[in-house]
Order: C-alpha cells, then structure tokens, then sequence
C-alpha cells in the first residue's frame, strides 16, 4: 500500500515510523516543503544559543527513512489535494497517487497586525531558517524585545540573553505563561526570571515598531517606548488548514479528526498542530506523537487503534526555574476547587485542581520530583474525596498521597 | 553500554545514569528497557530512539 505524508516533521516522521511499524512492506513518501529533511524544532533556542552547531538539529541519518521504505521528498510543496481521485499535485506540477493519505503540515507563526512589524529585524521562530536568520541577526543586536511571555517566548529570550543581549519580555496577559500558570505561580516564576536580568513587562499590548528601514524601539500602548534592535513575536499558532480546506475537508481552527484521526474525507488522516480533536489543537509534541501512533495504525489497518485525547504536559526549564503543568491547570468555575502551597523565598509553588473531587489538572514549579506522581493522580482519576485534608493540612505530598489512595 | 538519543527532542538515555524517574534503575542498558517506556522529555517512542554509542 502507498501512503503519502505531507510535512516532515515531527508529526510527519513519526506517523511514517508507526506505518512502517505496522507493515514493513509499505510505501512511504514523505512530502516537505522546507529544504531540510527533519529537524528537531526544540533544539532551535539551543542553536539561537551557540550551545550547538546547525548540523545538531538533524537526526535521525538519512539511512534511518531508507531502512523503513520512507522516500523523502523535499523542498516539494504539496499545493493540491484531491481525495476523489486519491491524489496531491505537487508545486512543480507533479501528481502522485495514493492509497492513505496523512496532512501533517503543522502550524505557522501567528504575527499580529502591529504598524512596522515588517521592518528588519522583527521575527518570528518558528523554522531552522527562523532560527538562523535570528542567530545572524543577534550578533550585531544588543537589545530585544519579545512579545508572548508563553513557554516559546521565554524559551527564545532566555537564549538571546545568554548570547549577551539585554532582554524584555512584553505579555499582553498581567502575567507570565499565562496557559501554564495562574497568577500566583507566575509571580514566583517572574522573580526568578528578573533576578537573572530578564526584564519583564505584563499587561502590555504592542502599538507599534519604530525606526526606519531596521526595528530601533517599540512602543507600547500605554506610550511607553523599549529600545530594541529584535523584536520576536511569540504569539501563537495558526494551523495551516489550507489545503484541506480547499479541497472540502471539515475544517475549525485545525483540521477536524475523529478518534481515528481521519478527516472527512475518505483515507484522508491527519495529525499533529494542523489538527483539531474534540475542539483542541493540541501544538504540543506528546499530542503529535500520540496521534502518530494512532493514525499510522489506521493508515495500515482501518479502526486498529483510537485517540482519546492526550493529558497536555509542558515544561519549561530555565536556569534556577522548572516550570511543568499538567492537564486543566487554568481552570476557573464553580465545579473546580484547588489547593495551593506557595513558598516565595523558595521559589518553589504547587498547585493542584479538582473537579468533582477528581484530579484535573496541577502545576508543579520546582517540584521536579512530584511530576510523575501527579501525572499518574490525574490519569488514574482517582476521587480525592477522603484525602482532601492531607492537601490542606500543609502535608501536600503527591507521592503519599498516591499510595494512600492505592490502598 | 551504548546511549541512544532521542530523535525528536535530542534527549540521550545514558545507561549509566538509567532513568530512575520512571522506573529504570543506573546501569540498564537500552535494549533491557521495556518497550512501552517513552522519552521522558518529550514521550517518543523507545523505537524513535537511534544508538549514538
């Protein structure tokens, strides 16, 4: 059987692992619009960094796709899909025929409508281009700003700050990650960040980027103007819906997919940031994983395997902070209760959401050890109800507390 | 003892140092891990893991 991905990365080459997996005789194409074969997107701060040369993105060897019958196409921008007649067309005008068909195109930049946003120096981060171009770019800057204070934008001002630039952060929310964090902890995390010379602004929109033909300032909507050879905006994805759109597939802000990851259109799957199941886009890579692994199941075998959602985990881990939520750990209402420990001088804050006496969600911030217990409270579903008292009692310890409740 | 890396994250299991987080003593050697175990940094697969001696 032939099956046709379109993107190569993570999504892209993971689904064509768990096809070959499934049946090592199949027929795999890869179709990627960028020039490079994978590369590993959480390496680009490293790389912006100067703690590791280009060529430590790409893995794995190009003998890896030639072991699993994986034919790379690159720098093929697939520019049609037409699932009646099973085939794509490529940009060059090429058409290939296939038996099961996979959109991993992913995501782009979302960059706001901002007045100068198109000068030299402003980016987004999204590729190895991005990346390079900023890389080249920051070493004739000395000043930055970043606008998104989510965990890309603090990824990318922790490394332009430690290849020697004077860094601000600019969130529109009055507080740092605000889709990992609830204010409380992002004030512990923000402490962190400044005793390390990471400026910080929250509560502030972007009104416009001055100077001339190159970025010089910003100046925010309250007046107030920040120097900055670089602005970056990390403000979020969009999913590139596009072609499957254009080609009449059910599309929201991703590609709708069923548990199966199918489209709506016959042996048409998809995956990954372009993706939407139950109302989410994902944009993480344990979702893109997860769904690989379902999807290149049921390209091989049809209804072999289903998607239940993947518990979304992030990380962010910066000198003297680790940040991790798990789950629903923003979630506000009357039907979710939560308990808190803070510890200010210690850096450290936890946090843990109920619904219905049912884990939901946490956010653990240097609290490295009790990641794995709370994961394993909050998929186990287990009802807190009898063990509320030992959260509030002070004693918050997941690791007893999940020992208790296996009793 | 081989390390082996992660394809999508660049994390490397080092068999000296095991994985002790998520039940994988110091001094396991790749092969010996159990096949539903995943990268701890981003949780890939143990097959999306390629030796790198």
């Amino acid at each position: 059987m032939k099956h046709v991905i379109i993107g190569s990365g993570v999504a892209g080459v993971t689904a064509a692992q768990a096809v070959s997996r499934a049946d090592p005789d199949a027929e795999i194409h890869i179709f990627g619009a960028e020039p490079y074969p994978y590369y590993r997107r959480p390496l680009l701060w490293e790389l912006i960094a100067g703690s590791i040369e280009t060529e430590a993105v790409f893995f794995p060897p190009a003998a890896w796709y030639a072991e699993r019958g994986i034919t790379l196409h690159l720098g093929a921008r697939v520019d049609k899909i037409d699932p009646q007649n099973h085939q794509i067309r490529v940009e060059d005008g090429a058409s290939i025929d296939y038996d099961r068909l996979l959109i991993a195109t992913g995501a782009r930049c979302f960059m706001p409508p901002c007045p100068g946003n198109d000068k030299d120096g402003v980016f987004t981060l999204r590729t190895l281009d991005d990346a390079l171009a900023i890389k080249a770019y920051a070493a004739h800057a000395s000043r930055a700003v970043v606008v998104g204070g989510g965990l890309l934008g603090l990824e990318t001002a922790r490394a332009l700050q430690s290849v020697g630039l004077d860094v601000t952060v600019v969130e529109y929310i009055p507080y740092l990650l605000p889709r990992q964090l609830d204010s409380e902890g992002a004030s512990v995390l923000q402490s962190i960040l400044e005793e390390q010379q990471l400026h910080v602004i929250t509560g502030a929109a972007t009104a416009e980027i001055l100077g001339d033909a190159a970025a010089r300032a910003i100046r925010l909507q309250d007046g107030q103007e920040l120097p900055a050879d670089i602005v970056l905006f990390s403000t979020g994805i969009r999913s590139r819906i596009q072609l499957a759109a254009e080609a009449g597939m059910k599309a929201n802000r991703g590609i709708i997919v069923d548990n199966e990851l199918r489209t709506s259109a016959e042996d048409v799957f998809a995956i990954g940031d372009v993706a939407e199941f139950e109302g989410i886009v994902y944009g993480v890579i344990p979702a893109a994983i997860d769904q690989a692994r379902v999807a290149g199941a049921n390209m091989v075998e049809a209804n072999s395997a289903t998607y239940a959602g993947t518990l979304p985990t992030t990380t962010l881990k910066v000198a003297g902070a680790e940040v991790t939520s798990l789950g629903d750990c923003t979630a506000d209402g009357a039907e979710f209760v939560s308990f808190r420990y803070v510890d200010l001088p210690g850096g450290k804050y936890r946090k843990l959401i109920l619904r219905d006496d049912h884990p939901v969600g946490a956010i653990l911030l240097n609290c490295s050890d009790q990641v794995r217990p709370v994961t394993q409270l909050i998929q186990s579903g287990v009802d807190l109800a009898d063990y509320a008292e030992h959260i509030v009692n002070g004693e918050f310890d997941f690791s007893a507390l999940l020992k208790k409740s296996a009793v | 003892m081989d390390k082996w890396e992660c394809m999508v994250c660049g994390y490397i299991y080092d068999p000296a140092l095991g994985d002790p987080d998520n039940g994988v003593a110091a001094g396991t050697s790749f092969e010996e891990i159990s096949d539903d175990w995943v990268c701890p940094d981003c949780g890939a697969d143990k097959d999306l893991f390629e030796k790198v001696g």
